[in-house]
C-alpha cells in the first residue's frame, strides 16, 4: 500500500524533480517496495503511451497567418473599422508576406557580426529554425545519411549519435552560421520539442552545466576539439538527459 | 516601445511557441475551432502586453496568457457546469469512483501501455480542467514543475498533487475499461 506522500514523491522522481539526495533515497525505497515499483511501471507506461500515441498538435497555417497578421508592419487598424473583424482575414495573406520580408530584414540587421555572445546566437539560430517551415536542410533519421551530408560541406563534421531508443529521434541537420563560423547543427526531437545541437571549435573546456538563455535551456560540453551546444525549450532535467545520452552514445555503427 | 520593437519582440517571443499555445488551448477547451479562437485572443493580449515581458521564460509567459484566455473564453461561452474552474478546493479533494478504484485495483502496466489514441484522449478529456492542464503541460508539453506552477498560478506542491491525481485517474480509467 502506498501513501499519498509516496505517490507525490514517486511522480516527482519520475519527472526528475527530486534533488540527487532525495532521488537516491527514493530509489532505495523503490527497490524495497513492490507496490511502489508497480505504480512506477504504470506511470511510465502512461507517459510512454501519451508520448507515442497522442498526435502532435500544430497550429494550422491559417491560424499562423492570422496571428502573424496581428503584428503587421503598418498600424492601419483604423481603416478596417473596430479592429479584428471578419474582413481582415482576407488581407492576412498579403500582410503576412510583407511581414515575413520585414522580419528577415530585421534578422539580418541584428544578426551575427556584432560581438554577441555565442549562447544568444545559438538560441537565435534555434528560434529561426523553429519559425522556418522546414527547420532542417537534410531530413533524415539515419545518421549514415546525415553525417556524410556534413562531410561534403564543412571541414569538421560532428559526432552523430542514434538516440531514438532513448526518446530522442534524429530528424536531420542544417548548417548555422555562428558569428562568422559555419557550424554543423543536428536536429533531434523529444516528443513535440526540437533540440538543436551545434558543434563549434572548443574555446575552453565546458562540463555540461545547463543554463537558461532567452527562455531556452542551453547546455555546453566539450569533446576533443569541439564544443557541443544543445538548445531547446525542453525542461532542464530532460535536456540534461539528452546531453548525457549523447555524450555516452556510440558514434560508430 | 514603438510598434516596430513590439513586432520584433512578438516574433521572437510568441511565434516560436505557437504550436504549444495551440496544443494547450486544444486540450483545455476540448476542440480545435475553439482553440483557434483562444489562441488568437491570447496572441492579441500578448502583442499588447509584449512590453511587459521582462525576459526569462518566453514559453511559460505565452502559455500563461493562453491559459487565462482559455478560461475567460470558457466562462463566456460554456454553461457554468462545464467549467471546472471555480470551487477548486472541492475539486482538489473530490473523491471520484476512479480514485477509489485505483486504491484497490492495480492494472498491469502492460495494459496501460497498450491504450490506443482514442482511449487516451477520452481518459484525459474526462479529467477536471485543472488536472487535465497540469498533465498536458507536463507529459505532452514537457514543462517542469516550476514552469507549470508559474503558468497555472499555484504553488509547486499543488502542481505535484494535481499531477499525481491526474495520472492516477487516467491509469484507473484505462485499467477499468478492459
Amino acid at each position: 500500500m502506498t501513501t499519498d506522500n509516496d505517490r507525490l514523491l514517486l511522480n516527482a522522481y519520475i519527472d526528475g524533480e527530486l534533488d540527487p539526495a532525495h532521488a537516491l533515497e527514493f530509489e532505495r525505497r523503490l527497490g524495497e517496495s513492490p507496490a511502489l515499483a508497480a505504480e512506477r511501471a504504470r506511470i511510465e507506461a502512461l507517459r510512454g503511451a501519451m508520448r507515442e500515441r497522442l498526435p502532435r498538435e500544430t497550429a494550422s497555417s491559417e491560424l499562423r497567418r492570422r496571428v502573424t497578421a496581428l503584428a503587421r508592419p503598418r498600424p492601419s487598424v483604423a481603416r478596417w473599422g473596430s479592429g479584428w473583424g471578419s474582413n481582415w482575414g482576407s488581407m492576412a495573406a498579403s500582410i503576412a508576406v510583407a511581414f515575413v520580408a520585414g522580419s528577415v530584414a530585421t534578422f539580418v540587421a541584428v544578426g551575427p557580426g556584432a560581438r554577441e555572445p555565442v549562447p544568444e546566437l545559438l538560441v537565435a539560430s534555434h528560434m529561426r529554425g523553429l519559425m522556418a517551415s522546414q527547420p532542417i536542410d537534410v531530413v533524415s533519421s539515419d545518421r549514415h545519411t546525415v553525417k556524410p551530408w556534413f562531410n561534403g560541406k564543412l571541414p569538421q563534421s560532428p559526432r552523430v549519435v542514434d538516440l531514438a531508443s532513448q526518446g530522442f529521434p534524429l530528424v536531420g541537420g542544417r548548417i548555422d552560421v555562428i558569428g562568422l563560423t559555419p557550424a554543423p547543427t543536428l536536429v533531434y526531437r523529444a516528443r513535440q520539442h526540437v533540440i538543436s545541437l551545434t558543434a563549434l571549435p572548443a574555446a575552453q573546456r565546458a562540463g555540461g552545466t545547463i543554463r537558461p538563455v532567452d527562455g531556452y535551456n542551453v547546455v555546453e560540453w566539450t569533446d576533443g576539439e569541439l564544443a557541443y551546444w544543445a538548445v531547446s525549450d525542453l525542461a532542464a532535467p530532460e535536456l540534461e538527459n539528452f546531453a548525457k545520452a549523447f555524450r555516452a552514445g556510440d558514434a560508430e555503427p | 516601445m514603438d510598434r516596430e520593437d513590439s513586432r520584433t519582440r512578438f516574433t521572437n517571443v510568441v511565434m516560436p511557441h505557437l504550436d504549444d499555445a495551440y496544443g494547450l488551448a486544444r486540450w483545455v477547451t476540448g476542440n480545435r475551432a475553439d482553440a483557434e479562437d483562444v489562441v488568437q485572443e491570447a496572441c492579441m493580449r500578448a502583442f499588447r502586453g509584449i512590453a511587459g515581458f521582462s525576459g526569462g521564460n518566453a514559453r511559460a509567459w505565452v502559455l500563461a496568457i493562453v491559459r487565462n484566455a482559455a478560461y475567460d473564453w470558457m466562462r463566456r461561452n460554456r454553461a457554468p457546469t462545464v467549467v471546472h474552474v471555480d470551487d477548486l478546493e472541492a475539486i482538489e479533494h473530490m473523491q471520484t469512483p476512479e480514485d477509489a478504484t485505483s486504491a484497490v485495483e492495480t492494472p498491469e502496466a502492460a495494459l496501460i501501455a497498450r491504450a490506443d489514441e482514442a482511449r487516451l484522449e477520452a481518459a484525459i478529456a474526462g479529467l477536471p480542467t485543472v488536472f487535465r492542464e497540469t498533465l498536458v503541460l507536463r507529459d505532452v508539453q514537457g514543462l517542469d514543475y516550476r514552469e507549470i506552477a508559474t503558468i497555472t498560478g499555484v504553488p509547486i506542491g499543488t502542481v505535484m498533487s494535481r499531477l499525481a491525481r491526474a495520472r492516477g485517474r487516467v491509469i484507473a480509467t484505462l485499467g477499468a475499461e478492459t
